[in-house]
């Protein structure tokens, strides 16, 4: 079977037809990881042994007719989303040995449908960057071109479904970092509404805006992780009461007379004409298919990257406070619990991550809260505010996920104001608490995916599956060549 | 006389009596063997989130009722950071703009003056871990079961001029905390807690002094020793010209002094944020009514009840409702036998008196107000002499048992054998003719001899009325 | 603007971070620019409302008071250091 095609529902058809055992597949997977991560590192952990033992179980379960979507589907996981006895190092330094007593609730959910672990894909340390280069462990590389970054953070989770290691992955966006690889490894890959998905179990970076996602081959297959993996969870308070739909429902369906709102400022002279232009070819596509087009604005965005670092590190200072050496991690040296915490977490996290620790403390300080924490408490309420005029009058948005295609490895190293404003189309997303999807759109002439996002209101991921799914059925994406 | 006056403050802390902890569900019980009530959420682990406890806040509602509060209809919770070992997120989870409860008022009584304590805020909070301290290794060890404890802290203004104020005002608390149904208050296992703030100024100004904290003080008279120490320290720094030093001071119990705790006093900068892990809280009026009226009747209700229903003396009722294990063992023995006066009476004078001396402790009792209510009951009846009731209650205390029973056993019931009244009482007649020669010649008082000796010899066969009614009949023969 | 010296070093304190002389000297060099670009936000004068935020939850939507078994002692503990079904800390200087 050529599973680097193999979508999530091409490869259940196989399971269930007994086409191919489950045992078979992982195998199939795992042989392609060994032969070809080596060039990609996608991967930070490969989970051999747990694969094969779940492999065995997801087989019981199909031979007893008790499968359902993610049974005996083999999936990669980003290395900061905690499972019970499996190394999870946020690739870092400071957890490279941290094995959790405990599994995140999204685990459980895909442990109760069978579902098969191949490794812990890669990321930025702490999932703080947007290239995988911060990672302590394996810097991921772009499997279109290897000496481009992945994008990031999750990294390591869309270069694994571009490189068909994995049918799909799970992935954590904060500020996009489901989003921007899936654009930069030209896969497709959905943040889904604050609240939509439990975070329990994963390591937090900034808990107002962290959303765990899938990352896949197309629109369809990241509604059926998402089916999977979503709804209220007892154990995160932040988690959405609401009911669930299907969210294959509205696959398929026509997109006659859908709104797409395309805000002026996500087109301005910042982003990249190449990325313009395939989005903007995108959207007359789309409006082919009968959308129609709407002109707005949001002008909050001239201050979304200030307000989301404020918000994203002053939460950042406050959830890495407990890395301290005692409890786990990375132990330092000292001979008392001062010099111990200090070395433990001078040598434990990189320097992104202590770049963010300090910012965040900054904007908490006394003296600085109100002129930095607080003010970008208040952009928060004006971007909601703008978002929901845009929602009066379109049904959705579309704009660029990344101002740029993948960007060569090094190209932002000891620059990080260029690498936070490379940010801008995905922040304001989080910030909002909307649900954002991004698919590819083109390819640079260099062979580079492009990226689009399609963002929608909140807990509407139908709408912007079934958008995404639309132009996917006109689009013929290219794979990589490794 | 003293040239100052002091001026105090109290954030008093206070466990909640939740069966689970605040943030997660571990158990909520006081002690444990090291980190057996502990998972991966009040362990600090990475990835995991707090979910609040429905039960801790319905019960700081209610402590903010007892003191007259204003509960707030939007409420929130704040992270306080600061890195120490018995707290493993780094972060306190509290609360800081929008607590729970805003300025209440408390009655308190000194030297029978009546005052009223001003409360700030009361809010809900997570308690932190213990450490035990290994000198000879030079490590500590860190056990996280308390960790995540529900606490309420209570603030108030500052309304203190003295120790015996202080005092007052937390056994006030204490009453109202346990009336309440919230709080067990037991200072030694911690479960109340109180710091103070202190201040001194020369008499007649109308500015406060700089202050010191008082913390670490585990029983009321280490409070008003320390108090009284610190007043004395300030006054003394006063007088020879010096200042004092705004600082956190632990009192030395053996030395009776306050010492001054490492001060980083400038250096701590707790960074309050609101917590995105914790969503802010909104109540309704029918919440917060039914709330209200749910909380069980308090102490000053209770004595009124005592005195206006029971018609029990007050000084009596306050005695009983100033101990809430004897008012709820008051409460149990009248629903057995209604005749709360003469329960309470043998409360006060003869089961308190033995605790008193040490003889019996209220929180080990080996019978219930039930079985002590029987006793009450034979004793007025005259089923049992009093003399008699008080050898059961002795047994009761130290062996337990049903009063019927030992009676039964040791056969200690009032018999109204008339026969053997009879002729004890005729023998004790026949023995004193110079007694009975005084009475018939008017000289009354004679007889509290004959009744002593009837008593006497008869064991409490027979009871005093009996014995009375047989001797006087005799005598006037 | 350049970020003062003892701001950076507060921080680092705040954060429990030590850098040698050079790395602090980089790291201010690159908080002065973080910085520079957070104080753009200076410029938006709109006030904070926490009321308005729309995330609060209603009382009964929090959890019932049920205690559950804790997580065995051995497994919380199996990622470090222990001594007596405790954690070892070093000592804590008063």
């Amino acid at each position: 079977m050529d599973i680097t095609k193999a979508t999530i529902r091409e490869l259940r058809r196989a399971l269930d037809a007994k086409e191919i055992s489950a045992k078979e597949l992982c195998g199939e997977y795992l042989k392609r990881i060994k032969e070809k991560d080596g060039k990609v590192l996608s991967f930070i952990t490969v989970t051999e042994n747990e694969a094969e033992q779940s492999a065995v179980r997801a087989q019981k379960m199909i031979d007893e007719g008790k499968s359902s979507a993610l049974t005996g589907i083999p999936l990669a996981v980003k290395d900061n989303i905690c499972i019970d006895g499996v190394r999870t190092t946020c690739a870092s330094r400071m957890l490279e040995n941290f094995i959790p007593p405990y599994n995140a609730t999204v685990i459980e959910k895909l442990n109760a449908e069978g579902y098969v672990l191949l490794g812990r894909a890669s990321m930025d340390e702490f999932a703080m960057g947007g290239s995988t280069q911060t990672s302590a462990f394996a810097k991921t590389k772009n499997p279109y071109d290897l000496e481009c970054v992945p994008g990031g953070s999750s990294g390591g989770s869309a270069a694994a479904v571009a490189a068909a290691f994995a049918p799909a992955a799970l992935g954590s966006d904060t500020g996009g970092s489901i989003r921007q690889p899936s654009s930069f490894c030209g896969v497709t890959g959905i943040k889904p509404t604050y609240g939509r998905v439990s975070r329990y179990g994963l390591v937090a970076f900034a808990s107002s805006l962290d959303q765990i996602g899938p990352i896949a081959h197309d629109a369809y297959d990241c509604a059926i992780l998402l089916n999977a993996i979503c709804g209220h969870d007892r154990r995160d308070a932040t988690s959405a009461r609401r009911d669930v739909p299907d969210f294959t429902e509205k696959l398929g369906e026509p997109i006659k007379g859908l709104k797409i709102a395309m805000p002026k400022e996500f087109f301005s002279e910042d982003i990249d004409s190449v990325v313009r232009e395939h989005v903007t070819n995108a959207a007359n596509e789309l409006e082919k298919q009968g959308a129609v087009l709407v002109e707005c604005s949001i002008p909050g965005l001239k201050y979304a990257i200030p307000a989301y670092y404020l918000i994203a590190c002053a939460e950042a200072a406050s959830n890495l406070s407990r890395f301290d050496g005692i409890k786990y991690g990375f132990r330092g040296e000292g001979r008392t619990y001062e010099e111990l915490i200090r070395d433990s977490r001078s040598r434990g996290f990189g320097e992104e991550v202590k770049r963010r620790i300090l910012l965040g403390n900054y904007a908490l300080s006394s003296g600085y809260y109100d002129a930095y924490y607080k003010k970008a408490l208040a952009l928060k309420q004006e971007i909601i505010k703008e978002y929901n005029e845009v929602f009066e009058k379109a049904d959705v948005i579309l704009t660029p996920t990344a101002p740029t295609p993948a960007y060569k490895i090094g190209a932002q190293d000891n620059d990080p104001v260029k690498m936070y404003m490379a940010d801008i189309c995905t922040v304001t997303v989080n910030i909002a608490g909307l649900p954002g999807i991004s698919t590819t759109c083109g390819y640079t002439d260099g062979g580079l995916p492009i990226g689009m996002s399609i963002i929608g209101r909140r807990f509407d991921e139908q709408t912007i599956l079934q958008t995404a799914n639309a132009w996917e059925q006109g689009f013929t994406p290219v794979a990589p060549k490794i | 006389m003293s040239a100052y006056f002091p001026t105090m403050g109290l954030e008093i802390h206070a466990e909640l009596l939740t069966d689970s902890k605040v943030f997660c569900t571990c158990s909520a019980e006081f002690g444990g063997t090291p980190n057996s009530r502990c998972c991966p959420v009040c362990s600090g682990l990475p990835g995991t989130l707090p979910v609040l406890n429905h039960k801790a806040v319905e019960y700081i509602i209610k402590a903010g009722y007892v003191m007259n509060c204003e509960i707030s209809r939007f409420t929130k919770w704040d992270r306080k950071n600061y890195f120490y070992p018995d707290l493993p997120k780094a972060y306190q989870i509290s609360q800081m703009p929008r607590p729970v409860c805003l300025s209440g008022n408390v009655k308190i009584n000194v030297d029978g003056e009546e005052k009223i304590i001003r409360i700030n805020r009361v809010h809900l909070e997570e308690d932190a871990g213990k450490l035990v301290h290994d000198d000879v290794n030079r490590i500590s060890l860190a056990d996280y079961n308390r960790c995540g404890i529900p606490l309420i802290e209570i603030v108030t203004e500052p309304d203190f001029h003295s120790a015996d104020e202080v005092i007052a005002f937390l056994e006030k608390i204490k009453l109202l905390l346990q009336y309440a149904g919230i709080c067990d208050c037991k200072m030694e296992q911690g479960s109340i807690r109180c710091d103070v703030n202190i201040s001194i100024a020369p008499k007649g100004s109308t500015e406060l002094g700089t202050r010191t904290e008082l913390k670490n003080l585990n029983s009321l008279k280490a409070i008003t020793r320390a108090i009284e120490a610190e007043i004395e320290r300030q006054e003394e720094l006063l007088d020879n010209g010096e200042r004092v030093i705004q600082q956190t001071r632990r009192f030395n119990e053996q030395a009776g002094e306050t010492v001054a705790m490492r001060s980083k006093e400038d250096a701590h900068d707790y960074r309050y944020f609101p917590d995105p892990d914790i969503p802010p809280i909104i109540f309704t009026e029918e919440e917060l009514e039914e709330i209200k009226n749910s909380i069980p009747e308090l102490p000053e209700q209770r004595i009124e009840r005592y005195v206006s229903e029971y018609s029990i003396k007050k000084a009596d009722a306050d005695i009983i409702v100033g101990d809430k294990r004897v008012c709820d063992f008051f409460e149990e023995a009248v629903s057995e036998y209604d005749n709360p006066k003469a329960v309470a009476n043998y409360i006060i004078g003869e089961l308190m008196r033995r605790i008193n001396l040490g003889e019996a402790d209220m929180d080990a009792l080996k019978f219930g107000g039930r079985e002590f209510a029987r006793l009450v009951q034979f004793m007025q009846t005259d089923k049992i002499s009093q003399a008699n009731a008080k050898t059961i209650l002795r047994e009761m205390i130290e062996n337990g048992g049903d009063p019927k029973a030992i009676a039964d056993r040791d056969d200690l019931w009032i018999k109204e054998d008339s026969g053997a009244l009879a002729a004890v009482v005729d023998g004790i007649i026949a023995n004193n003719p110079k007694a009975v020669e005084q009475y018939r010649s008017g000289d009354q008082k004679v007889f509290g001899f004959f009744m002593g000796q009837a008593n006497k010899a008869l064991k409490g066969a027979a009871s005093p009325k009996a014995i009375q009614e047989y001797i006087r009949k005799k005598l006037s023969e | 603007m350049a970020v003062e010296l003892k701001t950076i070093q507060h921080l680092c304190e705040l954060s429990k971070l030590n850098y040698d002389e050079e790395g602090l000297k980089k790291v201010m060099g690159e908080m002065s620019d973080i910085i520079d670009l957070m104080d753009e936000i200076k410029s938006f004068d709109l006030e904070y409302d926490d009321t308005k935020d729309g995330c609060e939850i209603r009382f009964c939507d929090t959890r019932e008071d049920v205690a559950e078994e804790s997580t065995p002692a051995e497994k919380l503990l199996s990622n470090t250091e222990s001594s007596n079904g405790c954690y070892v800390v070093p000592k804590v200087v008063e």
